[in-house]
């Protein structure tokens, strides 16, 4: 691509972000490691997260993998700004008072196949208390084999009465029993029944507020 | 005796074979009941004990999802079962009573000085404080892993280690005074 | 009575032997256990099914592992708990003991066969060359251990500079852009 290209697309891209973003604003860990229109193209999607306050390490670090795999430019672009972008539904839907780090488990929760409603439940099952640990928890059980409704069940109803070890726990257990062979969503009951008997699921939890199960 | 393996006679128990659980119980009894004399202290509490855990392991059974995993799953019933009823009997008098002829009997062991040994054990254990005990007994005689006795107990490793340590020290201390009276 | 320092060997040797418990213990259980109903699962169809079918298609290579190593340490050191085999890949969430401190998380990659495996992941800029594994052992285990900071971490392994390969140990990444899944690693929850 000719050195006036990339100038003419770049000023192009600063005018349609409508951000005074300096063209010498580069993330230092792209140079050298994307096609050069990507590497633009990846900045100004950094630049633009940035400034609506949103985390841009993730950004960053799915375009550098994007590189290692030998992707495409537009292909690396896509994969950014698809999560640029639920980042952003993340923190809509966990607050503007989210941290950082809730905000990226958010949308961890968000490509597993959980709603902004499910995240905003969430947030008022579990209040006083961050929801990184719980979020990302919800990611994993899907990860291996939970069906979404029932993961996004199982973490809510945990919500109220377990600390992050607690999460952590259960999501090794069921691992660890999917892994040796039982069924995700066996596994997830088993769990869940022994968190209840630990008080783990909260005060208004019983028998009755227990997730419904899926056969 | 049945040789089956537990996975067998579990699935025949869920197909509506009641009788076959008893060669669980069989299988299962002293080995249970090991862990539940030396943190009860006597044999009618272990009994109780050991009948709970059985009749909930029953009941749940179905929710044991690995049935290789059996006897662990149930260990882990045993450990609160233990709990509840030396806690129900600490509340209803002041000491644990413990048993400890009965128990020096029931040892599978020989000569009197083992036997005035294990019983100055028994009432050595009594002595130390039951989340003590209980770390202690998983360590030393069931030999798990903190993992694994975090798992069970809900506790962490450290609080784990600090009661194993402190479960040692008092039984040092108790079991070298009383030999040198 | 005996050397103190032989005290502990000596208490631990006897609270280990077996204990005789009353085999009419097991016709008193019998006798409540008779009154109940068969022990059912509201999902109970699908659990008795994949009991009888046997373990369900989707093992991943490590927990066949596990089980194999369960079979064999049930049976010889007649103890309940399955005891992973040391192979068994461990990508521990290990707590950080002083917030924000690395804590030391052990990567371990099953490739058999392979001449290099190299880890990479968001810890490392997803830089191929710049954390290479070392073969543990001479049937495809690779290993290396890295302090990270509390955090969550994609990664995956790299075979032979040509194969992406994700952690059968570890749970999958939902996403995977580029064709080839990831897993992830949660070091220190808060």
């Amino acid at each position: 691509m000719t050195i006036a290209r990339t100038t003419r697309l770049t000023a192009l891209l600063a005018a349609a972000l409508g951000a005074a973003a300096p063209l010498h604003a580069q993330e230092p860990r792209l140079e050298g490691r994307l096609p050069e229109t990507a590497r633009v193209q990846v900045d100004s999607v950094v630049t633009v997260a940035r400034q609506a306050g949103l985390p841009t390490e993730p950004l960053v670090d799915r375009a550098l993998e994007g590189a290692s795999k030998g992707a495409t430019g537009a292909r690396i672009v896509t994969a950014v700004e698809r999560l640029a972008q639920e980042l952003r539904t993340a923190r809509d839907a966990l607050g503007t008072h989210s941290t950082d780090e809730e905000i990226v488990a958010g949308a961890s929760a968000l490509r597993a196949g959980a709603t902004p409603a499910d995240l905003a439940r969430l947030r008022r099952a579990r209040t006083g208390r961050t929801l990184t640990v719980a979020s990302a928890v919800l990611a994993d059980l899907v990860s291996v084999g939970v069906p979404v409704d029932t993961a996004v069940a199982a973490v809510i109803a945990l919500a109220g009465g377990a600390a992050d070890a607690d999460y952590v726990a259960f999501r090794r257990n069921v691992e660890q029993d999917v892994a040796l062979g039982a069924s995700p969503v066996a596994a997830l009951g088993v769990r869940l029944d022994a968190a209840a008997d630990r008080g783990e699921l909260g005060q208004s939890a019983g028998p009755a507020s227990k997730p419904p199960r899926k056969p | 005796m049945s040789v089956e393996r537990d996975g067998v006679l579990i699935r025949r128990v869920l197909d509506g074979d009641t009788d076959a659980f008893a060669g669980l119980i069989t299988r299962y009894r002293d080995r249970l009941g090991r862990y539940a004399v030396r943190m009860l202290g006597n044999m009618a509490d272990a009994e109780e004990a050991l009948q709970d855990t059985f009749v909930r392991g029953y009941r749940s059974l179905a929710r044991c999802s690995d049935p290789d995993r059996f006897g662990a799953w149930l260990f882990g019933i045993l450990v609160n079962r233990c709990r509840t009823i030396g806690a129900q009997r600490a509340r209803r008098q002041r000491s644990v009573i413990t048993d400890e002829a009965t128990l020096a009997r029931a040892s599978v062991g020989d000569g009197a000085e083992d036997h005035a040994w294990r019983e100055a054990i028994a009432w050595a254990l009594a002595q130390v404080a039951p989340a003590n005990r209980e770390a202690f007994l998983l360590k030393h005689v069931e030999e798990l892993s903190y993992d694994e006795m975090s798992e069970i107990t809900g506790a962490s490793v450290s609080a784990l280690k600090m009661r194993v340590l402190r479960a040692r020290e008092e039984l040092q201390r108790l079991l070298l005074e009383v030999d040198r009276v | 009575m005996s050397e103190d320092r032989e005290w502990f060997p000596r208490l631990v040797e006897a609270l280990r032997e077996p204990v005789r418990i009353d085999p009419a213990l097991d016709r008193r259980i019998m006798r409540r256990v008779a009154g109940e109903a068969v022990p059912r699962l509201r999902w109970h169809e699908a659990v008795r099914d994949w009991l009888t079918r046997g373990r369900p298609v989707r093992l991943t290579p490590l927990g066949g592992m596990a089980l194999a190593a369960a079979a064999l340490s049930g049976v010889v050191a007649g103890r309940f708990w399955i005891s992973p085999p040391a192979e068994r890949p461990a990508v521990l969430a290990m707590p950080a003991s002083v917030s924000g401190a690395p804590a030391a998380v052990q990567f371990v990659a099953v490739a058999p066969g392979a001449t290099s495996v190299t880890l990479v992941g968001d810890f490392n800029d997803w830089n191929v060359a710049a954390t290479p594994m070392h073969a543990a052992s001479e049937d495809g285990i690779w290993s290396v251990s890295l302090p990270l900071p509390p955090g969550r971490y994609r990664y995956a392994f790299l075979v032979d500079g040509t194969r992406w390969m994700a952690d059968p140990a570890a749970p999958a990444a939902a996403d995977s852009d580029f064709g080839s899944t990831n897993s992830v690693v949660t070091v220190g929850e808060p």
